[in-house]
């Protein structure tokens, strides 16, 4: 398969997700009055029923779980099969992106636009920026040496995922499985405002009264990453400042 | 059987974040280019993420929102430091394969 074939599948897996994501934040949004839930008590402002997401509109969002779960699998094994590096990282934004739409599902608002934001802007602007650097694909993607470790280490995962579904198949569902969460309240707060779950002034108050410390120390380590990374980055002389360039003709004084 | 594939619980999305998490230690362990590697760590890091906001869905618990959050931000800076740390190999060996990156092996 050409490069090109690869890069317009790619490419649907981007669609796909974008679709996906659209129709799941349209979703939770339709057929319910607004649900704002300021002044509420906790759990009257919802109407439970009408959110459910497996009894109130079944058959769609099964389908539209399985559309994301293939858009994720799909666009992972994309970044693991891929020789050509682009391929890899559209891939793996359609990956991201279905994961926004899972987390739309979730009724997680707030960190599924984050991550659109963050994953499928920013990283991915980053991993391509590399990789115009970079630009030279594999040469061969899986590598046959030391193909017994390789073996070994295909059994390892098997067993990993065969552990991993164990645990998580054996984890205690309530019975109002998928149940819309109840409006969200904070202890300290004097004026016992209620939030709607997911949402960003919930995700925000809780940021900012009860996680204030993990949430500063976020800050400074941004900021050493961002230090970190020039200082990685930048060229220790300047003779090879631009990769491949010739080194620059003598000019009296350096 | 069709009632798993159509009635959608709280075990889909985490079984989900299993297979994503395996992908993702499966581009770790075989893929031998340093990009791939790190996009494959991303993978680890999204599943973990889609855990912890299943697990806050189930509780209806608005901290494993904040936490998904903090984790997007260390992911963030660990991109950047990861990223300078394969322009800087690449400009010393016009390589990022870590098969042959064995100069402290030797």
């Amino acid at each position: 398969m050409s490069g090109r074939v690869l890069a317009a599948i790619a490419a649907l897996f981007l669609v796909l997700g974008l679709v996906a994501a659209g129709t799941a934040a349209a979703q939770p949004a339709g057929g319910d009055a607004p649900s704002v839930t300021i002044q509420a008590t906790p759990g009257a402002g919802v109407s439970t029923a009408s959110r459910d997401i497996a009894t109130g509109s079944g058959a769609g969002m099964a389908i539209l779980f399985w559309a994301l779960a293939l858009g994720t699998v799909g666009g992972a094994a994309f970044v693991l099969t891929r020789r050509n590096l682009i391929a890899a990282v559209m891939g793996m934004v359609g990956t991201f992106l279905a994961l926004a739409g899972l987390y739309m599902m979730l009724y997680a608002s707030f960190l599924a636009v984050i991550q659109m934001l963050v994953y499928a802007g920013a990283i991915m602007v980053l991993f391509v920026f590399v990789i115009m650097v970079l630009n030279r694909p594999e040469d061969e993607p899986w590598g046959m040496v030391g193909l017994p470790g390789k073996a070994l280490a295909g059994l390892a995962m098997l067993y990993l995922l065969v552990r991993l579904v164990m645990l998580v198949w054996s984890v205690n569902v309530p019975d109002t499985a998928l149940v819309a969460p109840a409006a969200v309240a904070f202890p300290g707060d004097a004026a016992h405002t209620v939030y709607e779950f997911g949402s960003t002034a919930a995700v925000g108050t809780s940021l900012f009264s009860d996680y204030l410390f993990p949430f500063e120390a976020i800050s400074i380590l941004l900021l050493i990453a961002v230090v970190g990374a020039i200082a990685v980055a930048r060229p220790l002389n300047d003779a090879d400042e631009l990769p491949g360039a010739q080194p620059p003709a003598p000019t009296g004084g350096h | 059987m069709n009632d798993l594939l159509t009635h959608i619980g709280y075990g889909h999305f985490l079984v989900l974040a299993a297979v994503l998490f395996v992908m993702g230690v499966a581009g770790v362990l075989m893929r031998r280019n340093a990009l791939i590697i790190m996009m494959s760590i991303e993978l680890m890091l999204n599943a973990a993420n889609l855990t912890v906001l299943t697990f806050a869905r189930m509780h209806g618990d608005v901290s494993g929102h904040t936490f998904a959050l903090i984790v997007i931000a260390v992911a963030a800076a660990e991109v950047a430091v990861g990223l300078a740390i394969v322009v800087a190999l690449f400009r010393g060996r016009r390589h990022v394969d870590v098969d042959r990156l064995n100069t402290l092996k030797h």
